[in-house]
């Protein structure tokens, strides 16, 4: 009886050291990962959902406030103007900027010279960092700048970049030309995977220029237009660094968008509590625009 | 012509009228976007070199009458601007990040590409379920998160949040997918360690997307402005966007366009030879984030 015990236990440690030395390694490599991903993201993803309910002070600690900050963030005008402005400047950036990379990509593609330059100059905006970009359209924007002067100049009125109507488009214009080469270099890298038989073929049964493009090109770069749209909404609905910078949400508001309002909440009126449960509530937002767009990514790599 | 030389025109085509006339058109707006796109990039670095009269002189002229290289000197030394320190501390923040990000993500990616793992599954999702979940709403817990943790004002601030990049270990884990198990199995059998394989067969191999890991560690630690200067609380600790952003472009900035110019030209100098040196790994890590089209 003994002896089958001790047989057991001895299989039973040889096995666990057997299990030990199976995921010593893998356990090694991976366990700094995990702690990292639990201080740095896992508990401030959790923590913000927590600390919308309390009411944030440094100095005589944090109470619990139940919903009152869920309840600040509905009383006043702020939350409808900054959603207002948040859904215009993500509209905005849709009809300026989103047509612009795929038709440039088409076109870089035909260019007989040139189009390793073409693709440089196209992505050297992105390259620079946006507040050198901020800092120059300023200057570019002014009464007194370029675009108003070359205006002038040719007999026009001047554009008041910074008035209330204007800034939001403004400031799309600027985003639209900082980003329109990355998202072209997208584009091009699939047009130019496109099987180029297929427009030997269309143009052998007289499909002309357009219909190629219409009947070949476009409906081949269809999904990734779509994904691409999906990833220029989610990052447009976030947006609030070139608002910050180049007006501060300023004239009048017209450039306050929710998240530079979060902003303003948490590290001006430093009322962290308040600003925690504006994040929570995007976040639940997002969640399901995230969601929407991964089913879509998943999709398209199996096809 | 071979179906492979054309693209959606053939050679056929441009001995057509209409499509000539059409492709023409079409190269002049890509000139004209091209002028687009490199003009302010030119009237910045022109301008920086103008008097401050003729920096608002109408009609405005392109290159400056005088190059006046004293608006970069005064950009140094007149404006309380501690540029190298700016400089040093962006250096700094990016091998840090380097560092910790390559050294921390790269294990973990190895392992659950190669290693055997208990609960494999659900440790994959514990990492990429993070990218879903966007970063901007969590920006205020963060920072609470580090304050409680004692992190402001240290660059401990950047480089451990650093290594947490979920995005990161997407992109090496798939390339760690790519290196046949055969290589590392016969490593093992030669009594290799599985520290000792990793350094000497995964990461050699690795070289290219570690060169994009790089790039894009690069220009996100140039680029961010924001963060640092919420973590941050000195001047002396700040890094060079975030000291762009709070004493030089500010709207209300006293400091004259021309050296304001000149401070801009200097600070995208260093990101564009970087670019232009390393644009394919650029493009590499471009097509790498995207889809497959």
């Amino acid at each position: 009886m003994e002896d089958v015990h001790y047989v057991q236990t001895a299989a039973a440690k040889a096995s666990a050291r057997k299990k030990f030395n199976w995921y010593f390694w893998g356990t090694l490599f991976i366990l700094p990962e995990i702690i990292l991903f639990f201080i740095f993201l896992w508990v401030p993803i959790l923590k913000g959902i927590f600390y919308s309910f309390y009411n944030i002070d440094f100095v005589d600690g944090n109470h619990f406030t139940g919903l009152d900050n869920y309840i600040s963030i509905f009383q006043g005008e702020l939350l409808l103007t900054s959603i207002k402005n948040t859904l215009y400047y993500m509209l905005l950036g849709v009809v300026l900027g989103f047509w612009i990379p795929p038709l440039v990509a088409i076109a870089v593609t035909e260019l007989k010279w040139f189009q390793g330059a073409a693709r440089i100059i196209g992505y050297l905006p992105s390259a620079v960092p946006a507040i050198v970009l901020y800092g120059m359209w300023m200057w570019f924007f002014d009464a007194v700048g370029p675009i108003n002067s070359f205006l002038q100049t040719i007999g026009l009125q001047p554009i008041e970049f910074f008035s209330p109507h204007m800034s939001m488009i403004s400031i799309v214009i600027l985003e639209t030309w900082q980003s329109f080469g990355a998202a072209t270099l997208i584009y091009i890298a699939a047009i130019v995977s496109i099987p180029r038989e297929l427009y030997e073929a269309a143009e052998i049964d007289g499909a002309s220029v357009w219909q190629r493009i219409r009947h070949i090109t476009l409906p081949s770069i269809r999904t990734l237009m779509l994904l691409l749209l999906l990833l220029q909404l989610i990052t447009t609905s976030q947006g609030f660094q070139a608002q910050l910078s180049m007006t501060d949400g300023g004239p009048n508001n017209a450039t306050l968008t929710y998240l530079l309002w979060m902003n303003h909440t948490a590290f001006r009126d430093l009322n962290f509590g308040k600003a925690s449960a504006m994040g929570s509530l995007m976040f639940f937002v997002l969640i399901l625009l995230s969601i929407v767009y991964n089913l879509l990514q998943r999709r398209s790599e199996k096809a | 012509m071979k179906p492979s030389e054309r693209g959606i025109l053939s050679s056929y085509d441009l001995k057509k009228g209409t499509v000539i006339t059409g492709y023409t058109i079409m190269v002049l707006l890509m000139i004209c976007m091209t002028l687009t796109i490199l003009y302010p990039f030119f009237n910045t670095f022109f301008s920086s070199l103008k008097t401050r009269e003729e920096f608002f002189a109408f009609p405005p002229t392109f290159f400056p009458k005088e190059w006046i290289w004293k608006n970069y000197e005064d950009a140094w030394t007149q404006f309380d601007l501690p540029l190298l320190t700016f400089l040093k501390n962006t250096i700094f923040i990016y091998l840090g990040n380097v560092v910790f990000s390559l050294m921390f993500i790269g294990l973990a990616a190895f392992a659950l590409s190669h290693l055997r793992l208990p609960l494999k599954k659900w440790v994959t999702l514990y990492f990429f379920s993070t990218l879903l979940i966007p970063p901007a709403t969590y920006i205020v817990p963060n920072f609470l998160n580090l304050k409680s943790l004692g992190l402001i004002n240290t660059y401990w601030a950047f480089w451990l949040p650093a290594a947490a990049n979920a995005y990161f270990m997407l992109l090496l884990k798939n390339f760690f997918d790519g290196i046949h198990k055969e290589i590392l199995e016969a490593a093992r059998i030669d009594g290799a360690s599985e520290f000792i394989s990793y350094m000497r067969i995964a990461v050699p191999l690795s070289t290219p997307i570690i060169g994009t890991l790089l790039m894009l560690a690069f220009s996100t630690t140039w680029n961010d402005f924001y963060w640092p200067n919420i973590v941050m609380a000195d001047k002396s600790m700040y890094p060079l966007a975030t000291g762009i952003y709070r004493y030089v472009v500010y709207p209300t900035s006293v400091i004259p366009w021309s050296v304001r110019f000149a401070v801009l030209t200097m600070a995208m100098l260093p990101p564009v030879i970087f670019f232009l040196t390393f644009q394919r790994f650029i493009v590499r890590g471009l097509s790498a984030s995207s889809v497959k089209g």
